[in-house]
Formats: C-alpha cells, sequence, structure tokens
C-alpha cells in the first residue's frame, strides 16, 4: 500500500478537521470528494507531510513520515498540488518547473528532460517560456500539476486539480489522471463529481472530518437506487444519498 | 487493478551529485532574483553617496577607500535590508510555505540559495562601483596601491545586512517586513554613528568607523594602513552574517535534527566572532598613524613607507611625499614669499621636507592635536605637516585659495619658530581664548614676528600667534606702555629696507633667539 492511514486525526485549535480516518490506496487514481469543510484538505495536506497527524499512524510508501530521514525518502517520491497554488511571478513555466524538480533533489541529469515532459503532458509546452505572471488561472493551475508530477511520483496528491481548467483541459487532464494511476497512487481531492467518475477507480466521500464511503464509483452510484436523492448525474445522485444517510446518523461505510 | 490491492511502488535511490544541483539552483535565483530591479537605483545612490563624494577629494587611495567604507554603506546597507527581507518573506508573501516545505531538499538549502542569489547581486554592483572609483583613481595618478580593507569590510557589510534582512523576511514573512528592516539597519547605522562621534569604547566595531579620527592624509600614505580596525570589523559582519543565516536554519520546517542542529552551532559560532570582534574594539587604541587592536597588530606595519620626495627647484627646495606631487607648484608657491626673505639667516630652513601628520589622543573623546612645522637640523630643515587644509580639487578649493591658506596658517608658525617664540600650537587656534597681556619676556621677538609677518603679508592671521595677537590688539592709546613700545619697534623694523632687515638679522638672530636683544635695541 502507499497509503496506509489509522484512525488519523486532526485539530486546528478546537476544530476538528479530520475525526478518525481510516484508508487504504495503492496504485490507481482515488477520489476524495466531499463538502466545503469536509476535511480532504486537511486529510490531503498530512498525506503530503505538510502537517503531522494530531493522533492516529500514517503510512506512505511503506514508511513513516514522523523521522526525517524517511519524511525525506517520501518527499523524493511525492507530487502535491496544494489547493490555493502560491507561485513566483518572474519564474517562467519551465524554470519553475525546473526548481521543483531540484528541490526533489531530482539528479540533475535527468531535470531537463523530466521538465520538458511534465510541460508537454500538462499542455504547456508553448508557454514554457512565458513568465508565471502572464499566464491564466488555468494554465497556472496546469503549471502547478507539471511541478507536481515533474519527478514522476510514486504518490500523487492533488487539491482540487482541475479548478480554473476549460473543459477541454479536464478531459486532457482526466486522462492524465488515468495514465499516471497505471503506475502512482493519485489521491484527488474535489467537489467535482463529474471528475471522480471519469477518471477514478476508487472513491472515498468525506463528511466532517471522517470517511462516509470507499469505494468504487459505481458502487456510490448504485447507493442511490431506492432513494429520492436530488444530482442531475447518477454519481451526484449516489454522492447526494450518502451524504444524506451520514447526515441522518446511519454512518454509511462500504 | 485498483487502489485497495496495488503493492506499494518500490523505492527508486536518487542521489544528487555535489554541486550540481546546488549550483542549477543558484542560477535559477540569480536569473529571478529582485535584485537586478533594485541595481539602477543603487547605482545611481553608489554615483551620488560614494562617487561623487570622492571626486570632491584628491586622488588619494585613503580617502577613495574610505568612501567605499563609510558612504556607500551608509546608503546600501539598509535598501540592502530591505531588498532581502522582501526576497527572504517571498514564500510566505507568495502562498508557497506548503508547496516548497514538502520537498526533499532542506528547505535551509534552498533558503542559503535565495539569500546568495541576492547578495551575489548586490556584491556585484559594488565590486564594480569599486572598479569604477579605484580605476578612476589610478587614472588620476595616485600615488601607491588601492586599499583593499575598507572594501573588504564593505562586502562584509552588504553580506551582513543582506543575511540579517533575509533572516527578518523569513522569519517574520509579512509586506511590512521589508521596509522595517531597512529602517532598523539604518537607525543601527546612525546609531553607531552617533556612538562613534561621541566615542563609545566598543562602537569602533561599527563598519562606519574607518581609521577613527585621522586625517586622511596621515594613514595609508606616509605609514601603511593598519588593518586590525577592518580585520576586527570583517570578523564582526562575518559573525553577525552567519548569526543570522544560522537562525533561519532553526524553525522545524528548515530540515532535520541534524541540520538544524548544524545551523544552531552555526548561529552560536557567528555570535561569538561578532562578540570576539567588540571585545577586541574593546582594546583598541588611537597611536600616531592609526587604530591598533594589541592582538591583531603587526609591528610591521608600524615602519614608514618608503617612498623617494618630490622637491621644488626653488631657491629653498620644498620636498613632499610623491602622493602630493601635483600639488608642489601650489606649496612652494606658498611657502616662497615666507621662505624667501629669510634665507641665508641663522638657523633659517634651508629645506622644507614634507612630514606625516602626527596626532596623540588626548584624554578627552577625539582630542586630536596635530603638529605644527618645526625646524630643526643642521643645515636647518622646515618640516611641514599638511594638516588642516583643503587641497586644490577639495571641494571648490582653488589652488589659489590653498596657497593663501597654507601660507597664513603656517607662515606666523614658521616666523615664530624662527625668531625663538613658543612653538605655535594653535594653527587655526582660537584667538580670543589668547592671554591679552604683553610678555615682556618676548617683547623683542614679538615686535620682530610681527614685523615679519607683515612684510610677508601674514597680517591676516598673524593674530593666530597667542603672543603677537596679544600685544598687536593692545597697542592703541590706551595700551600699556610695553605694548606700545612693542608696537612702534615692530613698525620701525617693518619700515627698515629689505637688505637692512636681512643684515640685522643675520647678526642678530642668535641674540634675538636667545632673547638678549631688547626692543631699543630693535633698529
Amino acid at each position: 500500500m502507499n497509503v496506509e492511514v489509522a484512525g488519523v486525526t486532526r485539530r486546528f485549535g478546537r476544530t476538528q478537521a479530520v475525526a478518525g480516518v481510516d484508508l487504504e490506496a495503492g496504485p490507481g487514481v482515488l477520489g476524495l470528494l466531499g463538502p466545503n469543510g469536509a476535511g480532504k484538505t486537511s486529510l490531503l495536506r498530512m498525506l503530503a507531510t505538510v502537517i503531522p497527524p494530531s493522533s492516529g499512524t500514517l503510512r506512505l510508501l511503506g514508511r513513516d513520515p514522523r523521522g526525517y530521514a524517511r519524511r525525506k525518502e517520501i518527499r523524493r517520491r511525492l507530487g502535491y498540488l496544494p489547493q490555493n497554488l502560491g507561485y513566483y511571478p518572474g519564474f517562467t513555466v519551465a524554470e519553475f518547473v525546473e526548481y521543483f524538480a531540484l528541490l526533489k533533489e531530482m539528479p540533475p541529469a535527468w531535470i531537463p528532460g523530466a521538465v520538458t515532459a511534465a510541460i508537454e503532458r500538462t499542455g504547456l509546452a508553448d508557454q514554457a517560456r512565458a513568465k508565471l505572471r502572464t499566464l491564466s488561472g488555468g494554465m497556472l493551475r496546469r503549471a502547478g500539476i507539471a511541478q507536481a508530477i515533474v519527478n514522476d511520483p510514486d504518490l500523487l496528491l492533488l487539491d482540487e486539480p482541475t479548478a480554473g481548467l476549460d473543459p477541454e483541459q479536464r478531459v486532457a487532464f482526466r486522462a492524465l489522471l488515468r495514465d499516471l494511476g497505471e503506475r502512482a497512487t493519485v489521491v484527488v481531492s474535489t467537489h467535482l463529481v463529474e471528475d471522480v467518475g471519469a477518471a477514478c477507480g476508487q472513491v472515498a466521500l468525506m463528511d466532517a472530518g471522517r470517511i462516509v464511503f470507499h469505494g468504487t464509483p459505481a458502487e456510490l452510484t448504485a447507493r442511490a437506487d431506492g432513494t429520492d436523492a436530488a444530482g442531475d448525474a447518477p454519481l451526484e445522485r449516489g454522492y447526494s444519498a450518502v451524504l444524506a444517510a451520514a447526515r441522518a446518523g446511519a454512518g454509511a461505510r462500504s | 487493478m485498483t487502489a485497495a490491492t496495488a503493492p506499494a511502488a518500490a523505492p527508486r535511490a536518487w542521489r544528487v551529485p555535489w554541486p550540481a544541483g546546488p549550483a542549477r539552483l543558484l542560477r535559477i535565483e540569480l536569473r529571478r532574483s529582485p535584485m537586478p530591479w533594485m541595481l539602477p537605483l543603487l547605482a545611481v545612490l553608489f554615483w551620488l553617496s560614494a562617487y561623487r563624494m570622492a571626486m570632491n577629494n584628491p586622488p588619494f587611495w585613503n580617502i577613495r577607500s574610505a568612501t567605499l567604507q563609510a558612504n556607500a554603506m551608509l546608503v546600501f546597507a539598509p535598501l540592502l535590508a530591505g531588498a532581502c527581507a522582501w526576497a527572504g518573506s517571498r514564500d510566505g508573501r507568495r502562498g508557497l510555505t506548503d508547496l516548497v516545505g514538502v520537498t526533499a531538499a532542506p528547505r535551509w538549502a534552498a533558503q542559503l540559495a535565495t539569500w546568495a542569489a541576492a547578495t551575489i547581486w548586490a556584491e556585484a554592483l559594488y565590486l564594480a562601483g569599486v572598479a569604477v572609483l579605484y580605476g578612476v583613481t589610478a587614472h588620476q595618478g595616485a600615488w601607491g596601491g588601492p586599499l583593499w580593507w575598507p572594501v573588504a569590510v564593505g562586502v562584509a557589510m552588504i553580506a551582513a545586512s543582506c543575511a540579517f534582512g533575509f533572516a527578518a523576511g523569513l522569519l517574520l514573512a509579512s509586506r511590512f517586513t521589508a521596509p522595517l528592516a531597512a529602517l532598523l539597519v539604518f537607525l543601527a547605522l546612525a546609531g553607531g554613528a552617533f556612538a562613534i562621534q561621541d566615542n563609545v569604547r566598543y562602537a569602533r566595531i561599527w563598519p562606519l568607523s574607518v581609521q577613527g579620527p585621522f586625517p586622511t592624509n596621515s594613514y595609508g600614505i606616509f605609514y601603511p594602513y593598519l588593518p586590525d580596525l577592518a580585520i576586527a570589523q570583517v570578523m564582526f559582519l562575518a559573525g553577525l552574517t552567519a548569526a543570522a543565516l544560522g537562525a533561519t536554519g532553526l524553525p522545524a520546517a528548515a530540515g532535520g535534527r541534524w541540520l538544524r542542529a548544524a545551523a544552531a552551532a552555526v548561529t552560536v559560532a557567528g555570535l561569538a566572532a561578532a562578540g570576539t570582534a567588540v571585545g577586541l574594539a574593546g582594546t583598541a587604541r588611537v597611536e600616531a598613524h592609526g587604530i591598533v587592536i594589541p592582538a591583531l597588530h603587526d609591528a610591521a606595519s608600524d615602519r614608514p613607507v618608503p617612498y623617494t620626495p618630490v622637491c621644488s627647484r626653488s631657491a629653498v627646495p620644498v620636498c613632499l611625499q610623491p602622493a602630493y606631487r601635483s600639488y608642489l607648484p601650489a606649496v612652494t608657491a606658498a611657502l616662497g614669499p615666507v621662505l624667501g626673505p629669510l634665507a641665508g639667516l641663522p638657523g633659517a630652513p634651508a629645506r622644507v621636507t614634507q612630514v606625516a601628520v602626527t596626532s596623540v589622543q588626548s584624554a578627552q573623546s577625539n582630542g586630536i592635536g596635530f603638529g605644527g612645522p618645526v625646524i630643526s637640523g643642521r643645515p636647518p630643515v622646515l618640516y611641514l605637516p599638511l594638516s588642516g587644509l583643503s587641497l586644490p580639487g577639495e571641494g571648490n578649493v582653488s589652488v589659489a585659495q590653498f596657497t593663501s591658506g597654507l601660507r597664513q596658517q603656517y607662515g606666523p608658525s614658521i616666523v615664530n619658530e624662527l625668531v625663538g617664540l613658543p612653538p605655535d600650537e594653535a594653527v587655526g587656534a582660537d584667538v580670543a581664548s589668547t592671554d591679552a597681556v604683553p610678555d615682556a619676556r618676548h617683547a623683542a621677538q614679538i615686535a620682530v614676528a610681527r614685523a615679519l609677518d607683515q612684510i610677508m603679508d601674514l597680517t591676516e592671521v598673524g593674530g593666530g600667534s597667542p603672543a603677537r595677537s596679544g600685544a598687536g590688539g593692545a597697542a592703541g592709546s590706551g595700551a600699556p606702555l610695553l605694548a606700545r613700545q612693542e608696537a612702534a619697534a615692530s613698525h620701525r623694523f617693518s619700515a627698515l629696507p629689505a637688505a637692512g632687515r636681512h643684515a640685522w638679522l643675520a647678526t642678530h638672530l642668535a641674540a634675538l633667539r636667545a632673547g638678549r636683544i631688547t626692543l631699543s635695541e630693535i633698529p
């Protein structure tokens, strides 16, 4: 398992952001769904080793991230796109991606090829020499994805990766996700149910800091059967049904 | 394959060869550092604060180097602290803390690359300024060679102010950190300058203190530049740099335990070095030609710099240190009217030799006494320090002003020396503070000296001689009898033909000097 989470909690002062999450994931694309404030970003930040859990155990790529040396090994093989992507306006796309390749301690000889590949995979080849300050929001998001995948990560964590992308780019990005999921574990946090349906083999639905559903998109869709859950698409109705059940205290889990 | 069933991927062992990674990181930081945007402003400020100031002074290496250390740093250091604080707060301001925080490379290493890039730009500009200023100075034919220790202090100061600003920006990331860091550094420099003026013992460590309260035509020309203080200053600034950069490696996000321990060690070592330098500065003492720190002093630096003087072909040759070669005609022209009428008299100088300005620290703060001209030796030589004078080209001083100033400042002193009056210790002294009561023991000497002053057109400041000013000021109708007699003798003597005066002096100068001539014996 690349991701092994057991009983993980995270508090921010009096706020319980993550309230006892158990999760396992190997290679493939795992969609992390949930409403605002469900704890998706906090869980993703713990998986990215940005913050430690308040309690519980976490193993990433077979290692405990609490030790610095182990954490460093994990980080070399990690790709992360935060929800609010900061950037250096004066850097070009290529420099931005190369900068993170260097920080990820990639062998220098690999970096030129890896940077080129990452930029091409995200459709930014024509903008490689453009300064980040000149890019649109969607292009910046793609530059963020490029830096996340530049080291060909074994664990890729993407927080709202399709925010700001146009429909054509979202389609291309879903294909990229499926491609990356062939070898790596990709965890995608999103509000967009259709992204999950199109690209994810597994889906986990979070609400109030807990995972209330973990299964395949088809299983989530099936949860809507026999209910009057709201939604335009079958997956959305499944999402609504699970949330409604969870909030009714049913504690639905697959 | 689903996410639940796949095995963990096999780890890849990546090793980063040194120094390819850091070098590439530095290359990117150099390309994208905000510092180049500051360069035009810094260049203008360098021109205003250092270059223009230096060009308003004679082409002496010591003066030019002093502006590089003191003037340039006063404007450079605060701006660089602000700019580096801006660079240091970059990740915090840009919301990149999470993203860069989860990379494998120690955060400290990446941060040091950012600091290094900003510092390299600033140092490059400073050194370019040094090259221009020194190049122009060499082109102007300055004697000797450039002084590098003041430049080293400037380089260390730039690194230190940038490190301080960077650490402040990193640890207290805010849009206000940059202006605050700049203001703090400016206040620290200004406070240090005041402390230097107040002669606070340890304040000499402050990098604006160049070589103590010395006239700039002393050190580095007749005697070697004493690097003692500069060494302590570089040590102090290097210590501050290490401490500031070490502090940036202390937060948990900076790296692992060992790396943070190393950062702590660097911080402690830096503080220890800075503290040691301050302690060394406390042991400094002002000596004749510079500041001496016993623990750092090389006795070989106390030996005068050997040189072949440049001499005029006048009746009384005037010999100057070659750094003053361009001033030889002016000095000769200034002294000619004074030395000409005295030539051939017993004890009159047969030659003029420039000597170093000697200065001794008194008990009072900054109480420096500069020696005046002295006639000694056989044949007599006038040893002339060009102290307290603005040289031609210094500010708006013209050759005529210099010539007039030199004659009127030193002329009376030379006459004093010749007629045996007490040495004029107060070249340029406050006349009002002198005793107005004529001195009977020296009345004849004063009368002759006053007459010579008038003849040589030294009367404008002839009163610089305490004794003569006292008598002259009391020569009116209501003055004491002795003063009236002294004035009368002076008028009589000045009315003599030049040949007669010279003949009388040739015969009676020894007796006059010995105080055996009375006022009535003066023709």
